[in-house]
């Protein structure tokens, strides 16, 4: 029974196996520059090919308005529609002093934990985002956070704010390159979105092994607006917690999470998220998707309904490619009124032999019949995902063709 | 091409089949007859290389070599392709992602889409989960159009016409034939008699109407108890019921 004792225990304990020291890592960078436009930044091609492997592409032009922090240096190019702004944080607060009364920590608690007080007290920077009211933004905005020094803390905050009736697609890539192994990563963002507004925010991670990564996040929705998140881990760090917070405030405020990563050996991710429906008619969906190859995932939603006719659902779902490793879904609903209306579904299981066996016999070898129905099990279908997205699902599915290796 | 010798199959310990002998030579196709449960679909998946199906004695020799301990892919590798009785159904993998690892040449070829996809009325499949929801006659269509991809040199194919109504029997006759027509096509011969083999389980006569089967076995209690010619051993089984088989065992013997 022994070999059990470490189960037995709420998976939420393995992480302090996962064994955090914080004093590996060096103190935040001060920053470099205030801010460059992209032609004063050279890249080696390794540097774009890990940036694109995160859904960015900087030297495309179509994007409207980009943002890249390379450690703490920062760039970015200037969105040409009138009514969209990208501007590094410290900057905008020169040029908008009234947002910092309005915007900072209003979303996130800056005395949540040490991670918010930490972007608190250092005065981190990051971009703030504004897309004026009833503005359309078609093409996806891009921006980056690319750390590329050994064992370095990146330490950022981002905020959004879409004004009423405003639509904005944001795709944000998180990456540690190709080479990095460790690094300590802090982020809060802020995400206020208006009334009929729509933010459709994508994330996607790659980190190198040794990493830890706390991202605090936080959206608050008004009447009719919509929050569309999704999360792509292509390579896990060895430690994340990622629990975003989302409060429908508005009637009629909807909410959409969608999750989906592959686990690796000595990887620790808790990755879920909490939304608060307060408006009546409000709605909130979350699907988590989780491959594990022998880390320990935990997949945590929490929806709560504190309003009349809030609808909620929460759908995790678990795929064990390893005998090692741990999954917990803990796919959670809190009823606060009469009224809500909330389900649940949770499914944790290995692949099917007999449907690897079948795409075996039409002519797949083995890997390629794993990395299929890994493909079909994460392709879930998302808003706001585009072909890129698509390729990036197909590595996160192709790696678990490779085994445990 | 195919040869079976002494088969003996195990599933969950329990013994389906108890020494089946078949050989089946290059260009001929056999029909399997036999009752529910007799064992032709754990004959068919035995030779594909299902590996909850336990060889515990006897062999499997293709074109001379012993692929008894062979994997699924190496046998299709080889040159086997199935189309099984009842699929799995593969949850979010569309059929196209599946087509397209198996032919992407074939995607882009305009005639292989008007003669194969649109001819045989699969272009509308290719969007949708593979085999889900798939109507019974549907998932035999979809299982031969894989076949129609690879072309393999030996079919084996569980029941292809079972559940197909009347009309889509004739296509499902025409998408075999088109299978099996593949050394023709392909000029590697130029015998116009030359064809793919195959094994085809059925239990009906009419899907012998569109295709050519040189020879026929019933399957009797895990055992091939006798072989003939297809539409008088069908003839029989339709007068007589499967037990016919038990008289008729002695009679064949005296034939050979
Ligand atoms: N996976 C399995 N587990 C348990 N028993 C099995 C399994 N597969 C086959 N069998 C048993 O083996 C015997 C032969 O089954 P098989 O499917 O080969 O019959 P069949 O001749 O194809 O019948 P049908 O005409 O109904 O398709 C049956 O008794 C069946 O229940
Ligand atoms: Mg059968």
């Amino acid at each position: 029974m022994e070999q059990f004792a470490g189960i037995m225990q709420d998976a939420k304990m393995q992480k302090n196996e996962a064994g955090v020291d914080y004093s590996r890592f060096d103190n935040i960078e001060e920053a470099g520059n205030s801010f460059s436009s992209f032609e004063n930044l050279s890249l080696n091609n390794e540097d774009l090919g890990s940036l694109k492997a995160v859904g960015i592409h900087l030297f495309d032009n179509a994007s409207p308005g980009k943002f890249l922090m390379y450690g703490a240096d920062v760039y970015r190019s200037i969105p040409q529609i009138p009514g969209v702004e990208i501007i590094p944080l410290k900057e905008a607060f020169k040029i908008y002093p009234e947002i910092k009364e309005k915007y900072y920590f209003r979303a996130v608690d800056k005395e949540q934990d040490e991670f918010t007080q930490t972007a608190f007290n250092e005065a981190a920077n990051g971009y703030f985002i504004r897309v004026k009211e009833n503005v359309i933004v078609d093409e996806p905005m891009q921006t980056a956070m690319f750390m590329h020094r050994e064992m370095s803390t990146m330490c950022i905050h981002n905020i959004v704010v879409l004004e009423d009736g405003a639509q904005l697609n944001l795709i944000t890539g998180c990456t540690s390159g190709c080479s990095l192994k460790g690094g300590l990563h802090i982020a809060v963002s802020e995400h206020f979105i208006g009334k009929g507004a729509k933010l459709t925010n994508t994330m996607i991670h790659n980190w190198g092994a040794d990493f830890v990564v706390h991202p605090r996040t936080a959206t608050i929705v008004d009447e009719n607006g919509r929050f569309v998140s999704n999360y792509y881990s292509v390579k896990p760090p060895k430690y994340i917690e990622n629990n975003p917070s989302t409060y429908l405030r508005g009637k009629g405020a909807n909410a959409k999470y969608l999750t989906v990563l592959a686990s690796f050996p000595g990887t620790y991710c808790d990755i879920g998220g909490t939304v608060l429906m307060e408006g009546e008619n409000t709605g909130a969906e979350l699907v988590a998707r989780a491959v594990n190859h022998g880390g320990t995932v935990i997949q945590t939603g929490l929806l709560i309904g504190a309003a009349k006719n809030a609808r909620a659902h929460v759908d995790c779902s678990g795929l064990m490619l390893s005998d090692k490793g741990i999954i917990e879904a803990i796919p959670g609903l809190r009823a606060a009124h009469p009224e809500a209306r909330m389900s649940h579904e949770a499914a944790i299981g290995r692949i099917d032999m007999g449907e690897v066996n079948y795409l075996q016999s039409k002519g797949l070898d083995e890997m390629q019949a794993i990395a299929l129905i890994v493909r079909g099990f994460l392709d879930v279908d998302i808003e706001g995902m585009d072909d890129e997205l698509r390729k990036t699902i197909r590595e996160i599915s192709e790696l678990s063709g490779h085994g445990e290796d | 091409m195919l040869t079976i010798n002494n088969l003996h199959v195990s599933v969950k310990q329990k013994e389906v089949l108890g020494g089946v002998n078949l050989s089946i030579p290059e260009n001929e196709v056999h029909a399997l007859f036999g009752a529910n449960g007799s064992g032709k679909s754990v004959l068919i998946s035995t030779i594909m290389g299902y590996p909850e199906y336990k060889v515990t004695r006897g062999e499997i020799l293709f074109r001379g070599q012993n692929i008894t301990e062979l994997n699924i892919d190496e046998r299709v590798k080889l040159g086997l392709g199935i189309s099984e009785q009842r699929p799995p159904t593969i949850k979010g993998v569309k059929l196209e992602y599946l087509v397209n690892l198996l032919a992407p040449e074939k995607m882009n070829d305009e005639t292989f889409r008007i003669k194969m996809l649109e001819h045989f009325g699969m272009d509308k499949f290719l969007n949708r989960n593979i085999n889900d929801g798939f109507s019974g006659g549907e998932i035999k269509k979809s299982e031969l159009f894989l076949l129609l991809l690879t072309r393999p040199d030996f079919l084996v194919l569980d029941e292809p016409d079972s559940g197909v109504d009347p009309e889509h029997l004739k296509m499902i006759g025409a998408m075999i034939t088109e299978i099996l027509q593949k050394k023709k096509q392909e000029g590697e011969r130029c015998n116009p008699q030359a064809r793919s083999s195959g094994l085809i389980a059925t239990h009906s006569a009419e899907i012998l109407n569109y295709i050519h089967t040189d020879k026929a076995h019933i399957m009797l209690d895990g055992k091939i108890c006798c072989s003939g010619n297809p539409a008088v051993m069908m003839e029989q089984i339709r007068a007589l019921g499967y037990s016919y088989c038990i008289e008729c065992q002695h009679a064949n013997q005296e034939e050979h």
